[in-house]
């Protein structure tokens, strides 16, 4: 009898498993951001934000989240979110969850930068100076996120920090003003500056001095500060470390990925443990044999951009598809034109493989910030302004704008930047963010120009999401949208 | 042996105390036994006629007299639960037999660590009667349907092997787990699913794996009495279930085989290929008119076009279902065994679905001496499940009738040829392999000895091993295939769970008036789950499917993972009764468990019980002759519920990838914000019941009441994004349920002629009081949980009619399209602002949790014929059918519902229902809520046994024939395929969307004895 219970006592005690929990599958946040490739981690954390698997930003997101309420897009007939067609039409409100979703991975990305801001600059035992360089790209890139986010919905929440507890000041934050946001959004991008130069090399697809300086150029253009923007863009092209391709096809080439011209790109590879580029299935034809395309994100046709182009413009044609070859039966097919810039001949059959990459910034757009900004600045365009808008015409094979039309007016060389920004960079996630910081009548006339007969001066705004609204008693909704 | 030495020296005591006894003129030793079992009569009272000397019998039914008495006298034997008995003695010893007052009492029904005689029970406890245990080979928790009141079971998907939902006494969880925990001979285990997410489709049911042909027993604990016991995982009610033993000196060697087919209950009234074209003609005139009425095909094309495909005829087919089980029990005294094989072969009735299962079982027992007992109950099984693709049934009735299966070149038609994409069902189910395998084996050992007479200690050691093996395949012949080439994935997964329960027990009655029982122990489980995936894509052909990875150009990443929980505790129950009358029960059980936060690891969970059993008491005696039975319950006491997974508290990081240029980089985020307070679900439950029985206890009435209020809900609490985070997992909240269950059982026999009957109902109101963060109400789809209404409450709008040509400038407003039209649905704007909006407009439009659930079981025997029917149903739950509001959407770009004929035409505005329209916006409103009550004959069953007189010629000792029909009839209003449906969540109960629909059957059985 003792010996059972002996026994029995014994292997109870024998057997004892601890109550806490020490998982072996997954890493626990306290343990973690130690060594250098941690914090080399929590900085690639912060692109992955950018975009990754389906609708997340980059990867079609802005597309259908943004870009749909504006006069070059609509949703095409195998876009069935509701949400998607109500921003077409701009019957959209704050319920609409593709704005949530932009809402919510902006500020993932955001607490993700936070994160590796604060847990790799307050690590003493990193290499200081391979440690600034990580807290500075985290900075880029929280400055990139809330520069998209303070152009859709104006002063939103400014969080600097990681959110560790659930008390009501840590969860509760109030709007920001415009200004604020900005304020955060060039001291990040000042910093950021700091980062190594693309000439250093081995930063393929990463932030760098360049894609700073390019981005702060954008900033100050965005926000009128014409003179900085001026400045700042001719930093980066005085620098020449970039320079456009000569030809135009090569931007989307994937032979020619994170090129001389691609200042930051969103990065993907189909077909392989990456993602494919979401806005190649989502805009090929659904009516050619053996190409399984969803012709969702659509050419609004009454907006005329593909009229707008020249037949000898070397863009047109890379940028939209009216030719298909069928895989299947090796024909070429005719169709009404769809975007093509980022379809991948190698893949026809499987148009969401793309391994084309999406443009965030390039050069050509720094070429024409200049030419704008300078025609701001002085009240007219400059012939450096000329030469740089035209730098971009070049090589798309038009005529030069000094030559066509010199002597433009302020307002009439504006316009003719704009449409060459629509041009050049559509399909690139730009048109509305331009729409949108011409101010409201600008927006509005644009839009009932092209049919969409919706559109109203709050949409230079996207409402901010009921969701927010319920949770944060603190957070106030756009004026305009209450 | 030993036995004898006991005697003796209990004889030896005995003596001693009786020492002062004047005059002995006789000595008496006897034993009382059960009539039927043989098994010792405890506590009984065996009084000499005439005096009032009387003894009470020990734990092993032995009594003892000396008495100045001369033989022979008469004694007069008595014991609740049995018919009292007046025997002669002429000579020391005697054995006595007392025959049982019926069965409905005095059958022993297991609890939590022990059992108790179902007369001595304090708390709520159901007992499945075998007829409910012998309706099923499918798998073992079908048994629980209309078994027992208050627990309610709904298939979650008809899929062979498929998964089930129970809720006992109403679900309490809104985001935890709601299913009852399983104690299989004594090892706790919870049904969830091993899967390791390759395959696709509704996930199978693990209890599939255990044969039903080997269960013995089944309870279901519902009060916190019997379940606090389990502590932080009986919340939900726990079912124990025993499986079968040998008897000694009972050899037994038995075949049973069942053959069956199954067939879908019906199938949904879909438009034809005619009709499809006609509606699609509307539909493109809508949008486009200035293109003419026949934008899809003329009247001259249409009328050639007969019915088309009817994709519902090609997927559902008649199945077979078949099963064979043999078993060989018997043994000694000293050694008891029963040894089963079982072969269980299910097809599906969407077709290439299907499930198999091959199980094994030892069961052995032994009394190594008169002290030491040990047992070994050990079942090993494989499963094999063809799995229905995710979505299938959706396509099915959504497919176009003028889509064709194959294109004209004999290759599939990859999809919906018009905008809505869903891919070929057909060609999925032919081609797609989506399989699970897995092995389980199941076993506990346990040695129990006798310190003392009265003291007994149980060691166990269980453990549960699974392995699940997923293969998939989508080829490229198929669209889901088609894209990458070939797509192949193989998943493992592993789950090591074992347990230690040691316990005493000490049992001992004084004065024969006061009974005492009581148990302490100590126990831990452990469990490690461990997964791997991995696949290829790109392959040249479709040959090898998943069977060989390196064929795939491009290879998939592989996942990996590990989790782990820990729980160990400690339990103590006590239970007293005096005289039979008063009964008290209390426990207590401590558990520490690792899924908690580091502030909050151990929970605490009391009961405490009463029962009076007023028909002993000697005031009753005047009505015993009418009332048999009469027994006051109350319990009261406090349970957990811990399902929310591991690691749950701790801030752990997410891997995410990034491409740089070409090359693939990793990165970490955390994935939620740690909470270092995380802590159980707390359930109170409060429950009162009466037993009454009438007619010598053959009519036997229960009722309970009860009332169970759970705090501290496990919450996923919404914040706002701009934390970087979704949700924070929190202890929120509390939900309400309280109810009335009933049971008559009834236990006739006159002649040849035997009846018996089970009949049960319930009545449940869930009542959500709190949902944290002083909110009143949140939406989740199309539900809605609000504080003071139930869970599972549909959350949509209001329908209102239809527009109408001269209507639209004064009610366009209220169809929530941009552009009204005439044919377009009205709805109601509820807030009055002027307009319909599904932002502003919805209400609180039905609720999917029934208002009773009943079962109703009559068995009758005539002769060497029975017959069983088992009816169960259901009333006052709702339905939100799905699948009807995707038929009704009328775009042409995928197939409608017939109601379509009906719809609004220039030439036929009467209707209710809407015109047809290329691009309309779903709107979920009461149109799409159903009564889903329902009234089924859930088993019928004719049985004959071959005359003795015939069969004692052969070397069979008896064969019996049943003929069986399981859901042949069911009456209801339901529209879909079943009204027997629900997706399973308790804050998403009731919805129909494409989900496998539950079969009916008729089969033949042959059980043969040898």
């Amino acid at each position: 009898m003792k010996k059972f219970l002996t026994f029995s006592i014994g292997l109870a005690a024998i057997a004892c498993n601890s109550l806490d929990e020490s998982p072996k599958a997954v890493i626990v946040s306290d343990t973690f951001y130690k060594t250098e490739k941690d914090a080399d981690a929590a900085v690639i954390a912060i692109y992955n934000a950018l975009n990754s698997a389906q609708h997340t930003l980059y990867n079609r997101l802005m597309q259908i989240g943004t870009e749909m309420a504006t006069d070059d897009y609509e949703a095409g007939p195998r876009a069935r979110n509701a949400h998607v067609r109500a921003l077409s039409n701009l019957t959209h409100d704050a319920s609409n969850d593709r704005m949530l979703e932009l809402w919510r991975q902006s500020y993932d990305g955001i607490n993700r930068a936070n994160i590796a801001i604060e847990k790799i600059g307050e690590n003493p035992s990193l290499d200081p100076a391979r440690a600034g360089i990580l807290v500075n790209e985290a900075k880029f890139l929280r400055a990139l996120l809330y520069f998209n986010l303070v152009r859709w919905f104006g002063g939103v929440p400014l969080v600097t920090q990681e959110t560790t507890s659930l008390t009501p000041e840590n969860i509760y934050v109030s709007n920001a003003t415009e200004s604020e946001v900005y304020a955060l959004i060039e001291q990040d991008l000042k910093d950021a500056e700091g980062l190594p130069a693309p000439s250093v090399g081995g930063r393929i697809g990463r932030a760098t001095s360049g894609t700073a300086k390019s981005l702060l150029s954008k900033v100050y253009l965005t926000q009128k500060k014409w003179k900085e923007a001026a400045d700042k863009s001719k930093e980066v092209i005085d620098s020449k470390w970039y320079d456009l391709f000569e030809n135009f096809a090569d931007v989307y080439a994937t032979s020619q990925k994170n090129g001389k011209e691609h200042i930051l790109s969103a990065q993907f590879k189909g077909l392989s443990n990456w993602n494919g580029n979401m806005l190649a299935g989502s805009s090929a034809p659904t009516d050619i044999p053996g190409i399984s395309g969803d012709y969702a994100d659509a050419l609004h046709r009454e907006g005329l951009l593909f009229e707008s182009f020249e037949e000898k413009d070397k863009r047109k044609y890379v940028t939209f598809g009216v030719h298909y070859t069928s895989p299947v039966d090796g024909k070429v097919y005719t169709t009404h034109p769809h975007f093509r810039k980022y379809f991948d001949e190698t893949v026809p059959a499987s148009p969401y493989e793309s391994s084309k990459n999406t443009p965030i910034i390039r050069f050509a757009e720094i070429l024409l910030i200049y030419s704008e900004a300078l025609n701001e600045l002085n009240g007219g365009p400059t012939p450096e302004a000329y030469d740089a808008i035209d730098r971009v015409r070049a090589r798309a094979g038009i005529a030069a704008l000094k030559e066509s039309q010199p002597g433009l007016n302020q307002a009439a060389f504006r316009e003719a930047v704009f449409e060459e920004r629509r041009k050049e960079l559509v399909f690139e996630y730009q048109r509305w963010f331009d729409l949108a910081r011409r101010g409201s009548d600008y927006y509005v006339t644009k839009l009932k120009a092209a049919g969409k007969g919706n559109a109203q001066p709050r949409h230079i705004h996207f409402p901010i999401p009921q969701r927010e609204l319920d949770l944060n008693p603190n957070l106030k909704q756009i004026p305009a949208w209450q | 042996m030993k036995k004898n030495y006991f005697l003796l020296f209990w004889l030896f005591i005995s003596s001693g105390l009786l020492a002062q006894e004047p005059l002995i003129n006789s000595r008496l030793q006897g034993k009382v036994v059960d009539s039927r079992t043989q098994e010792p009569v405890i506590g009984a009272t065996v009084q000499i006629s005439g005096v009032t000397h009387a003894v009470q019998t020990d734990l092993d039914g032995n009594f003892f007299f000396q008495t100045g008495q001369k033989f022979p006298y008469h004694l007069i034997v008595s014991f609740v639960g049995y018919k009292k008995k007046q025997v002669t003695a002429e000579a020391s010893p005697i054995l006595i037999s007392l025959e049982e007052e019926n069965q409905l009492l005095s059958e022993l029904v297991v609890i939590g660590y022990g059992a108790v005689q179902k007369k001595d029970l304090t708390g709520a406890v159901g007992s499945v009667s075998d007829e409910y245990i012998k309706s099923t080979n499918t798998s073992l928790e079908r048994a629980l349907q209309g078994s027992v009141a208050g627990v309610n079971v709904t298939q979650t998907s008809g899929q062979p092997g498929g998964g089930v939902s129970i809720r006992v006494r109403g679900g309490s969880s809104i985001q935890g787990g709601n299913e009852p925990l399983y104690v299989i001979d004594g090892f706790p285990v919870y049904n969830s699913s091993v899967s390791s997410g390759v395959v696709s489709g509704a996930a199978t049911n693990p209890l599939a794996s255990l044969n039903p042909s080997d269960i013995e027993s089944i309870t279901v604990l519902k009060d916190a009495s019997s379940t606090a016991i389990y502590g932080s995982r009986g919340a939900n009610g726990v079912v124990i279930i025993t499986t079968k033993k040998g008897k000694a000196n009972e050899t037994k060697v038995s075949y049973d085989f069942s053959y069956g087919l199954q067939s879908v209950r019906k199938k949904l009234d879909l438009l034809d290929a005619r009709g499809f074209a006609r509606l699609r003609n509307d539909a493109l005139y809508d949008t486009n008119p200035s293109k003419g009425r026949y934008q899809y095909l003329a009247e001259e094309q249409i009328a050639t076009l007969g019915k088309g495909t009817d994709w519902q005829e090609e997927a559902f087919n008649t199945a077979p279902v078949q099963n064979h089980q043999l078993s060989f029990s018997g043994g000694t005294r000293q050694l008891r065994y029963l040894v089963s094989g079982n072969y269980f072969n299910q097809d599906g009735i969407i077709r290439n679905t299907g499930f198999d299962r091959y199980a094994l079982r030892v069961n052995l027992h032994s009394d190594i001496s008169s002290k030491f007992r040990v047992g070994l109950n050990l079942s090993g099984a494989r499963t094999d499940s063809d799995i229905a693709p995710s979505g299938i049934v959706s396509a099915l009735i959504s497919m176009p009738p003028t889509a064709t299966i194959y294109e004209p070149d004999g290759s599939y038609t990859l999809r919906n040829p018009f905008e809505n994409i869903f891919s070929n069902p057909i060609a999925a189910l032919n081609e797609r392999k989506n399989q699970s395998v897995s092995y389980r084996v199941l076993g506990t050992v346990n040695g129990e000895y006798d310190l003392s007479e009265h003291l007994t200690a149980k060691v166990l050691f269980g453990t549960d091993l699974t392995e699940g093996r997923d293969n998939s395949y989508l080829p490229a012949s198929i669209y889901e295939g088609y894209s990458v080439g070939g797509e192949a994935r193989r998943g493992f997964s592993s789950v090591f769970n074992w347990l230690n329960e040691n316990t005493l027990t000490y049992t001992r009655s004084f004065s024969n008036r006061h009974f005492l029982s009581a148990l302490a122990g100590y126990t831990q489980q452990s469990s490690q789950r461990q997964f791997v995936t991995t696949g290829a894509q790109q392959f040249i052909n479709d040959v090898t499917t998943d069977n060989s990875l390196q064929s795939g150009n491009v290879p998939l990443t592989p996942t990996s993972g590990d989790s782990e929980w820990t729980l160990h505790s400690y339990l103590g129950r006590g239970n007293y009764n005096f005289a039979s009358r008063y009964f008290v029960t209390a426990s207590f059980r401590a558990d520490g468990s690792s899924r908690f936060g580091k502030n909050n690891k151990w929970g605490y969970f009391p009961s405490a019980a009463l029962a009076w059993q007023i028909s002993n008491e000697e005031f009753f005696e005047a009505y015993s002759r009418q009332i048999n039975t009469l027994k006051l319950r109350a319990s009261y006491g406090s349970t957990g519920n811990q399902e929310i997974g591991e690691y749950q508290s701790l801030s752990t990081l997410t891997s995410v990838k990034y491409l740089f240029g070409d090359q693939i980089v990793t990165g970490f985020t955390p994935a939620r914000i740690a909470n270092n307070n995380l802590s159980w679900e707390q359930t109170n439950q409060f429950d009162l019941g009466l037993d009454l029985g009438f007619l010598a206890n053959r009519l036997l009435f229960t009722v309970d009441l009860y009332r169970k209020v759970t705090r501290n809900l496990l919450l996923d609490v919404q914040i706002p994004y701009t934390t970087g985070h979704t949700s924070s997992l929190q202890n929120y909240g509390s939900v309400q349920n309280q109810g009335v269950e009933l049971g008559l059982n009834t236990d006739f026999e006159k002649g040849r002629f035997g009846w018996t009957g089970n009949f049960n109902i319930a009545f449940n109101r869930n009542k959500v009081l709190e949902i944290g963060n002083d909110a009143r109400f949140y939406t989740f789809g199309n539900y809605i949980v609000e504080v003071g209404k139930p869970l599972g409450s549909f959350y949509g709008a209001v329908t209102d009619g239809i527009l109408q040509e001269n209507e639209i400038d004064e009610k366009g407003k209220y169809t929530g399209n941009a552009i009204p039209k005439a044919g377009d649905r009205l709805y109601k704007d509820l807030n009055n602002d002027g307009a319909f909006t599904t932002a502003a407009d919805r209400t609180n439009i039905g609720n999917a949790l029934p208002d009773f659930t009943f079962g109703f079981n009559n068995s009758f025997q005539y002769g060497n014929f029975d017959l069983s029917v088992l009816l169960q149903g259901s009333y006052g739950n709702k339905i939100l059918n799905s699948n009807a509001q995707t038929l009704e959407l009328f775009n042409g770009q995928q197939n409608a519902s017939v109601t379509a004929n009906e719809r609004w035409t220039p030439e036929n505005p009467g209707t209710t229902i809407p015109r047809a329209k290329l691009d309309p916006a779903p709107v979920f409103s009461d149109r799409y809520v159903e009564d889903g009550s329902y009234l089924r004959f859930r088993n019928i069953a004719l049985g004959y046994t071959l005359p003795k007189s015939w069969v004692s010629k052969t070397t069979l000792s008896s064969v019996r024939f049943r003929l069986v029909g399981q859901n042949l009839f069911t009456f209801t209003r339901y529209s879909g395929f079943d009204p027997e449906v629900t997706n399973g969540t308790t804050i998403s109960p009731g919805t129909d969307a494409g989900i496998y629909p539950v079969a009916k059957t008729v089969s033949a059985e042959i059980g043969i004895l040898f």
